[in-house]
């Protein structure tokens, strides 16, 4: 369907990514339950890998990419650069996320590795290409900016990734494997996941709840202390192989959280609209899990070789769950819904419904119902090592997952009943 | 935005503005009158044409070609024999304080 206005993004670069997305998801949660009895150990092994890769690219970077190629070209008030790059890379993805799953879980590195790992990485340089040349027609500001960064640490965090795996057959580093497994996973949470979110929340969010004053100066401070904490720790990590400065780094991104923090708190002050609906409700929830995800973090750092498996496990959960998934849980319903409305209404008559009628306010709110409940038993379950606890909190989560993805696929199914 | 009842195209207008208390923004859920988008209207009755003067909310706003397009859809249903033309404008920046009784009601401010 041919989009009726320049800032709109064609179907094909948006909707299947939150498709695919919606059902890794899925995919996720089910097989969170099969591996709770591995949940304790180091996480660094075969089943926690292929989880955390499953989370963080089917789940969260597809549906980061597909909303992106949406959300960047209304941000930088200019069109998407390239309305094929999105399809080919969603092709690639689909394509080199299984192989890459499936030879974690079954700790294989074979071809089919390297393979799908290449392909992965193909697709985020192209894509991170389509929105540098996308931003740059447009309207630069520090979102844009803010936006362009996530992505520069999104390409660092695939390519170590890929030299660990070569790594793994080839020794390339001259530290430990895990030494740079310690800098793969922070700058791909704070640099990828955490400023991205900083990036697009800094839009949505005022423009959801109607404020009338926006301090971007304080984006400029996250901006800069965020990048500078994750830079000198990349560098003081992969030139001098330690983390002597790891405390300064973390105060750096902890100035930067604080800063967007009352960037938000002064946007939520001074809206009109500050009753909130159930997918802002969630994006409130999500970013107060970045409180928790921090003071487990500090524990973790602190604690250094000494700390037990389970608490940097259930950091990644509550930064992974907590923090990533319910806000894209929240925010779907609010960006989806548009996406389809405006690709199904007919310019030339008035529509018989809105955007608010292609979805079910009442899902979004059972989906967190089931969805909090399950993470918080599935946090106290880690710590407590209950088991019972945990298996409740997982299938919760499972249950929250397909709500989600049903939903999802609901509104997705408008753009075929064409009611408008 | 008012219309001076001596206006002599006051009963035309009057019909336009009530074809464009039908155009809903999507996002907000209430008219674009009372979101305050509309700035004016002009009526040329030679030419039997409508046009309108309005604003968005955001100049990057993607729906705004579908929000000006429901605009000339209503007036051209409302008023039959006249041709709509919707014109955006920039000037005065759309703010919050434009938003009239009403639609501070319809959001729940």
């Amino acid at each position: 369907m041919k989009p009726p206005d320049e800032h709109i993004s064609r179907i094909a670069t948006v909707v299947p990514y939150y498709i695919l997305a919606a059902v890794s998801f899925v995919i996720f949660q089910a097989l969170l339950i099969v591996s709770l009895p591995e949940i304790h150990l180091h996480y660094f092994q075969p089943k926690l890998l292929a989880l955390t890769h499953l989370f963080v690219l089917g789940w969260g970077t597809m549906t980061i990419f597909g909303a992106a190629n949406q959300l960047v070209p209304v941000i930088a008030e200019t069109r998407l650069y390239s309305s094929v790059l999105p399809v080919l890379n969603w092709i690639l993805l689909t394509i080199g996320i299984p192989l890459l799953i499936w030879s974690f879980w079954v700790f294989q590195l074979t071809w089919i590795t390297y393979t799908g790992a290449s392909l992965i990485i193909i697709a985020i340089i192209l894509h991170a290409f389509n929105i540098y040349k996308s931003i740059s027609a447009g309207k630069s500001n520090i979102i844009t900016d803010i936006l362009l960064m996530a992505h520069a640490w999104l390409f660092i965090t695939g390519s170590i990734g890929l030299l660990l795996l070569i790594n793994l057959i080839s020794p390339l580093f001259p530290e430990e494997h895990l030494h740079y497994l310690k800098i793969h996973a922070p700058v791909g949470m704070a640099g990828w996941f955490l400023q991205l979110i900083i990036g697009v929340s800094a839009r949505l969010v005022p423009m959801f709840i109607l404020s009338r004053k926006e301090n971007t100066k304080l984006l400029n401070v996250t901006f800069y202390t965020l990048n500078t904490g994750l830079a000198l720790f990349l560098i003081e990590g992969m030139i001098f192989h330690s983390f002597h400065g790891r405390y300064v780094y973390l105060l750096l991104v902890i100035t930067g959280l604080t800063a967007y923090a009352a960037y938000i708190q002064g946007c939520y002050k001074s809206a009109l609209r500050k009753q909130k609906d159930a997918g802002m409700r969630q994006t409130f929830v999500a970013i107060g899990f970045i409180l928790v995800a921090l003071v487990l973090f500090f524990i973790v750092i602190c604690m250094g070789a000494g700390v037990p498996p389970y608490i940097t496990t259930m950091f990644g959960l509550a930064f992974f769950c907590g923090l990533v998934t319910i806000i894209i849980m929240g925010q779907t319903f609010k960006t989806l819904p548009f996406i389809i409305w405006m690709h199904i209404t007919k310019p030339n008559s008035l529509p018989e419904l809105m955007p608010k009628d292609l979805f079910n306010e009442t899902w979004v709110n059972i989906q967190l119902w089931f969805y909090l409940p399950g993470l918080l038993l599935l946090l106290i379950g880690l710590a407590c090592n209950l088991t019972i606890t945990l298996h409740t909190g997982a299938i919760l989560m499972l249950i929250a997952a397909i709500i989600y993805t049903v939903h999802v696929l609901y509104v997705t199914g408008k753009l075929k009943t064409k009611l408008l | 935005m008012n219309i001076d009842i001596t206006d002599p195209y006051y009963a035309v207008k009057m019909k336009a503005i009530q074809a464009l208390y039908g155009v809903t923004d999507p996002e907000l859920n209430i008219n674009i009158v009372d979101l305050g988008l509309v700035y004016d209207i002009h009526v040329n009755e030679e030419q039997k044409q409508v046009s309108v003067e309005m604003t968005l909310s955001t100049k990057s706003c993607p729906l705004g070609n579908i929000i000006t397009n429901h605009a000339r859809v209503a007036i051209e249903d409302e008023l039959h024999g006249y041709d709509a033309e919707v014109e955006l404008v920039w000037e005065p920046k759309w703010n919050y304080d434009n938003i009239s009784a009403e639609g501070r009601t319809a959001l729940g401010l």
